[in-house]
């Protein structure tokens, strides 16, 4: 351990580390471009300089490693003024076009120049004309104007993704980023390039213009569209009091944590978020039902069929197609409720076919929370439909949100046959029409819950989004489910909540105890 | 008894006052019309529709979208005079310009003037001088709400 001073303030931190992280890990502030806590630090933005006692020059933050006893001042004014010298340099070949930049309000430049510049600059001569719309991958454009050469870009594909598609090609004040002859950025992980631009030299197309960064509320959730469990940022727009807007989610950001994603998401998590908004069903539907029907008519509805089979001893003609979209708690409450209570037995899952993984982060399973499934003791193996089918009476069906990889074709032919069909449904879908009742579901980003990822990390998470009209999460239908049916009610009447069902999830199995 | 006379010693005194203004007022319009210059001058009254009052030069008035020299909007859409309006009266959705060096332009610019309390913040927050508050117009009232929905084709007339 090391005694180091900064501002005066007496730090203890391990030998070893750099004087920006120990800045940081005390709370405070080093202004820095190129720096990136996943890189090995490059030292050529030249903003992180502050002054060591006994030292002749300012020394770089990120890169200089801290000596017991070292004096270290990040505020004063020769500190100050190199900053600001820096800044005007940077800004000498920026465009400062920051009302039609995407990165305005959340860029770094922006920041420091708020923060330590605010001067007038002293070059006279014009600044460089640059290419400013050059494709450089499927997602990403590239503004040379913009770029301050952190390499930040450079390194991420060097030292993350290890594709090496970007350079730095010419040098001094001919020097910028460029791919080489016309072989674009195609990684599954290209998007993380353009939120790590410190400035908006990489901007997104899918972000294009689309909204700007102060009017996204961001929300903490976790990625659903494999079963790494990514943490992420969904960043929705409210809208505004008079004009509405054609949809909520505009953007997906990378949420860092080192045990499962690191500071990264794959392309895949990032820009596939259209479900998110697109076809969602809002409302519930019922065959032959007069007007509109509320959610306690309905679960009393249902309760009542599921009774009417229990008592008569033919709880066995329930039929439970699941898929693992569903949080921990929804799967322990269906346990409880369909295979404790009502003792059936015919559940089976139903969940798109497995895809090419790749080796960084995305898996092959393209649903969420098959381990937790897995964890409550049920049997993921897909069934024998053609035995699943015989002697259904009532059937329930999980919908998936992501319905292009799901095989409907085994349902639609046996839904015929039976007599009630209920489903749970996130979106409006053709095979819809073919059951009684269509319940709307909250998806994953608009509830809370738990979710168990591939390698058996259990991941807390709350809702990120509101729920669209009547859409509601499936856990708390599953509680007034069960007190309406009564066969245990005073166990689900101590559920007022998700905490509490979560608890008593702890309490039961010692698997999801550990939360990460 | 005593509440009318009260009474009617109280429209003496109004009507007192109403024929010492008319005669002052009469005594400088007379001087003015003698030309006789003098410090105070007489009541002046604005035969409002058919004699209209001069308008202040920073007189905020009807909106109106500056053009380039090409006929385009000058507006590059980039929405501080959507977040720094108080009443959210004004809507922007930006698109693509097939110019690179526009890049972005205004798709749709709407401003609801019946929400509008005209303060003038977008005309201050605008970095392009593209929205100026300066036509001049002060009638632009209508019968149906609707109508007051400006878009960017009125806007930019």
């Amino acid at each position: 351990m090391a005694k180091i001073y900064i501002d005066e303030r007496e730090l203890e931190v391990a030998e070893g580390t750099t004087i920006l992280k120990a800045a940081e890990s005390a709370g405070l502030q080093i202004p820095h471009l190129c720096y990136h806590k996943a890189f090995i630090p490059e030292g050529s933005c030249r903003m992180c300089l502050v002054e060591i006692e006994g030292l002749p020059k300012l020394e770089l933050a990120c890169s200089t490693q801290v000596r017991d006893g070292m004096k270290i001042t990040t505020t004063s004014e020769s500190v100050v003024e190199a900053r600001k010298g820096v800044l005007e340099c940077l800004l000498a070949e920026h465009p400062i076009d920051c009302p039609i930049c995407d990165k305005a309000g959340e860029c770094k430049l922006q920041d420091y120049y708020d923060e330590y510049g605010l001067f007038d600059s002293e070059f006279d001569e014009n600044k460089e004309k640059r290419q400013k719309r050059i494709e450089i991958g499927k997602n990403l454009l590239h503004d040379q104007e913009r770029c301050v050469l952190c390499r930040r870009c450079v390194r991420f594909l060097g030292e993350v993704t290890k594709t090496h598609e970007l350079g730095v090609f010419q040098r001094g004040v001919r020097a910028e980023v460029s791919i080489y002859d016309g072989i674009l950025v195609d990684n599954n992980y290209s998007g993380n390039l353009a939120e790590i631009c410190p400035v908006g030299a990489i901007t997104d197309k899918d972000f294009r213009f689309k909204a700007r960064t102060w009017f996204l509320q961001s929300r903490e959730s976790i990625c659903p569209l494999c079963s790494r469990g990514c943490n992420i940022y969904v960043e929705s727009h409210q809208g505004f009091s008079r004009f509405s807007l054609p949809k909520r989610v505009y953007r997906i950001r990378t949420r860092e944590n080192q045990m499962i994603n690191g500071f990264w998401i794959c392309d895949k998590g990032r820009y596939d978020y259209a479900y998110l908004d697109q076809e969602r069903l809002d409302e519930i539907r019922m065959r032959n039902s007069q007007g509109s029907v509320t959610w306690p008519e309905i679960t009393s509805h249902i309760a009542g069929e599921i009774g009417r089979l229990y008592h008569m001893k033919r709880a066995a003609h329930i039929g439970l197609i699941l898929q693992t979209w569903l949080t921990n708690e929804e799967f322990f409450l269906l346990d409880k409720i369909f295979r404790n209570d009502v003792n059936i037995d015919k559940i089976s899952f139903l969940d798109p076919a497995e895809e090419a993984s790749d080796d960084f982060l995305l898996t092959s399973e393209r649903t969420p929370n098959k381990r937790g499934a897995k964890e409550l003791g049920f049997d993921l193996q897909p069934a024998d439909w053609k035995k699943f089918f015989e002697d259904v009476d009532l059937l329930f069906v999980f919908a998936s949100p992501i319905q292009d990889g799901l095989d409907v074709g085994p349902l639609k032919e046996a839904l015929e046959k039976i007599d009630t069909k209920i489903l749970f449904a996130t979106h409006n879908h053709e095979i819809n029409s073919s059951f009684d009742i269509v319940l709307p579901m909250s998806l994953i980003a608009e509830k809370g819950g738990s979710l168990t990822n591939i390698v058996g990390s259990v991941q807390n998470f709350s809702p990120a989004l509101d729920a669209p009209g009547e859409c509601r999460p499936a856990w708390q239908f599953f509680i007034e489910l069960a007190k309406k049916l009564a066969i245990n009610f005073d166990f689900y009447n101590q559920f007022s909540s998700m905490d509490d069902v979560r608890e008593m999830m702890k309490k039961e199995n010692p698997f999801f105890r550990e939360v990460h | 008894m005593i509440k009318a006379l009260g009474n009617f010693i109280a429209i003496i005194k109004g009507s007192l006052l109403t024929t010492r203004h008319f005669m002052v007022n009469m005594w400088f319009h007379t001087l003015k019309l003698l030309r006789i210059k003098t410090k105070r001058k007489g009541a002046v009254t604005i035969q409002y529709p058919e004699e209209k009052r001069e308008i202040a030069s920073r007189h905020r008035s009807l909106h109106r979208l500056l053009k380039r020299d090409d006929g385009k909007p000058r507006c590059v859409a980039c929405m501080l005079c959507v977040t720094v309006c108080p009443s959210e009266c004004i809507f922007v959705e930006a698109t693509e310009d097939p110019d690179p060096e526009i890049q972005k332009s205004p798709s749709s610019f709407i401003i609801d003037l019946s929400r509008c309390c005209f303060c003038g913040f977008c005309v201050e927050a605008c970095p392009e001088d593209a929205i100026r508050m300066d036509t001049g117009q002060i009638e632009f009232a209508e019968y149906t709400r609707d109508r007051l929905i400006y878009d960017l084709e009125k806007l930019t007339e």
